[in-house]
């Protein structure tokens, strides 16, 4: 992985907002990323050049964010509230992501995977790297969605 | 785009988000245009490259023909596939069974391919455990000479037809589709009622089995089983939707132990005939299944008359021929379906089912005057005797069966009050025979 890289190639090529922010230092590929969106307000994560999905214990989602809102084509007052595995996008209810989130729970282990995935975000394949983070115990577990440059 | 709009537009991508079958728009060399989640989900296990950027190149491995057929296909529009059935070999890296697909491609225009594509696992799975249970039966029914097997409608009519039908009752499939299933019984076996008391025990009780003689299409008896059980759910209502199997077996080569073992338990030593436990057994079904469905029901009573003059006057040895020769006279005149039984000493019953007492006092009649018109030749010596009978018939005053037989019992010590040799209706009124005897006595 080149975190430093991706996020800054992403970066350039996004709107100006982005790049300002005051939360410009958090990037994808960041090490203590789940500790930090954990801090970071509404607000804040909706000023990441990446998508956000945050959901609790039994999968609901918590927190939606404008990048992953305006990708998917939907808006948060959708999605907020809703399963996620199962309502709201259940391309991932399988072995690659809900699977994991569900064996970390089961053994109490962190989860920090990073995978190649594709959605189809608004009907069109989109090649994407997902980012899978669970620590036991925390009230959030995260999907985090990086599309390409 | 207004926010109402918008508001549309966002509930029809969650629509297609959510929709739990993959729908998928290509263009003619196969590039995805479109594509939703649950398809990209069934696609992306079988794409190679790992992409998800042609639909001919993510089945390659499963369809790898279906570029070709798109290519061939020679109108305009229309289905160049449906419903194919696309085999995935399991995945045990990503804990993925055996899977089936449906894959349905249409061709839209000269530009645009829509496929449908569904995982059809469980019901090709369904399906394929119904064909080989079907396989398993046709197996059973083909491969055994003794069972025949075949179907009745809610009414008891057969509605199929099978070689193992002919084989067992020598029935070609017209004789026997749409016919009652009595026709496999010997003609006054089993009526109409009695056929559909069957299937009402087999709903009931989730079978009924009987035994008995069976009758070929030749009119030849083989001693058979037949079993009945209901194919339809307890609760099924629909009169089209209800319907049973039937099973029919020949015991023959078994017959003569199940009869010895039947007639120790429930046939009378002397005259063979059914003994008091099998009648009273025999008349408990019967009313039981008369309160379910009342419909005519005779009980007939048989006295042989002065049977104490005969014992006393040419011993017992003569008394027991009586005995039989009336016996062998009942089962002569009565039907199959009827139960005839010894009560006990010179007192024999017969259960009519399906006769009011007009017909059951005819049949009665018949069999007064044909023993009275009978001599015997007991060790040389010519003999004759006649027989007295009550005819009572069931209805809802009768609590019980011994209430029907003490009916029977009453009408018959009328007739013989009346001077013996005759048959004599239950009515009301009829009093005991204590005081019908003390009656007489008096009136002599």
């Amino acid at each position: 992985m080149a975190p430093a890289a991706d996020s800054t190639v992403y970066s350039d090529t996004c709107e100006s907002t982005f790049s300002m922010s005051t939360t410009q230092a958090l990037s994808f590929a960041d090490v203590e990323l789940q500790a930090e969106l954990d801090r970071c307000s509404d607000d804040d994560l909706d000023k990441l050049d990446f998508g956000v999905i945050a959901i609790d214990a039994d999968g609901v989602v918590r927190r939606y964010n404008s990048f992953e809102s305006k990708a998917a084509g939907l808006s948060p007052l959708r999605v907020l509230g809703q399963p996620l595995f199962t309502v709201v996008a259940p391309c991932m209810n399988n072995f690659m992501v809900a699977q994991r989130f569900d064996d970390a729970l089961a053994q109490g282990s962190t989860l920090d995977t990073s995978i190649d995935y594709v959605l189809t975000l608004r009907m069109r394949p989109v090649k994407v790297r997902l980012r899978l983070l669970a620590v036991p115990g925390a009230a959030s577990r995260y999907v985090l969605v990086q599309r390409p440059a | 785009m207004d926010a109402a709009e918008s508001e549309e537009y966002e509930a029809l991508i969650q629509f297609l988000y959510i929709a739990p079958i993959g729908l998928l728009q290509a263009r003619m060399d196969g590039e995805i245009l479109m594509v939703n989640p649950l398809c990209a989900q069934l696609l992306m296990p079988l794409s190679r490259d790992g992409g998800l950027s042609n639909l001919f190149t993510a089945l390659e491995g499963v369809a790898p023909d279906l570029r070709g057929r798109v290519q061939a296909f020679e109108g305009t529009h229309g289905m160049v596939c449906e419903s194919w059935q696309l085999r995935v070999a399991a995945d045990p890296a990503h804990r993925q069974g055996r899977r089936i697909l449906a894959l349905t491609v249409l061709k839209l225009d000269e530009q645009r391919l829509m496929a449908v594509l569904g995982d059809v696992t469980q019901s090709v799975q369904r399906e394929r455990e119904l064909r080989q249970s079907q396989a398993w039966i046709n197996t059973i029914v083909t491969g055994l000479t003794d069972y025949a097997l075949l179907t009745l409608d809610d009414r008891g009519s057969a509605r199929d037809w099978n070689a193992s039908v002919e084989r067992v009752t020598g029935r070609d499939s017209a004789a026997t589709v749409g016919q009652p299933y009595s026709v496999f019984y010997p003609a006054d076996a089993l009526d109409a009622n009695g056929a559909l008391d069957r299937l009402y025990e087999a709903d009931r009780s989730g079978w009924s089995l009987d035994e008995g003689w069976r009758q070929r299409a030749d009119g030849s008896r083989f001693w058979g089983s037949c079993l009945i059980a209901p194919l339809h759910a307890a609760d099924e209502v629909q009169p089209e939707d209800r319907a049973y199997s039937l099973v029919i077996r020949d015991v023959s080569e078994r017959r003569e132990a199940t009869e010895a073992l039947r007639r120790s338990v429930a046939c009378d030593h002397l005259t063979g005939l059914a003994n008091r436990r099998a009648l009273f057994e025999a008349c408990e079904l019967e009313l039981q299944r008369w309160r379910r469905a009342p419909r005519p029901l005779s009980l007939v009573l048989i006295d042989a008359d002065h049977f104490k003059r005969i014992n006393d006057n040419f011993g017992h040895a003569t008394g027991d021929a009586v005995l039989r020769h009336l016996a062998a006279g009942l089962s002569a005149t009565f039907r199959a379906m009827d139960v005839v039984a010894r009560l006990g000493g010179e007192e024999f019953v017969v259960l009519l089912p399906g006769c009011d007492m007009d017909a059951a006092s005819a049949v009665a009649q018949r069999l007064c005057e044909s023993i009275a018109g009978q001599t015997m030749d007991v060790d040389g010596t010519r003999l004759g005797y006649t027989v007295s009978v009550g005819v009572a018939g069931m209805d809802a005053d009768v609590a019980g069966v011994d209430a029907l037989i003490e009916r029977a019992d009453l009408a018959m010590y009328a007739a013989k009050t009346a001077g013996r040799n005759r048959v004599a209706r239950w009515q009301p009124g009829l009093r005991p025979a204590a005081v019908g005897v003390a009656a007489v006595a008096a009136a002599a």
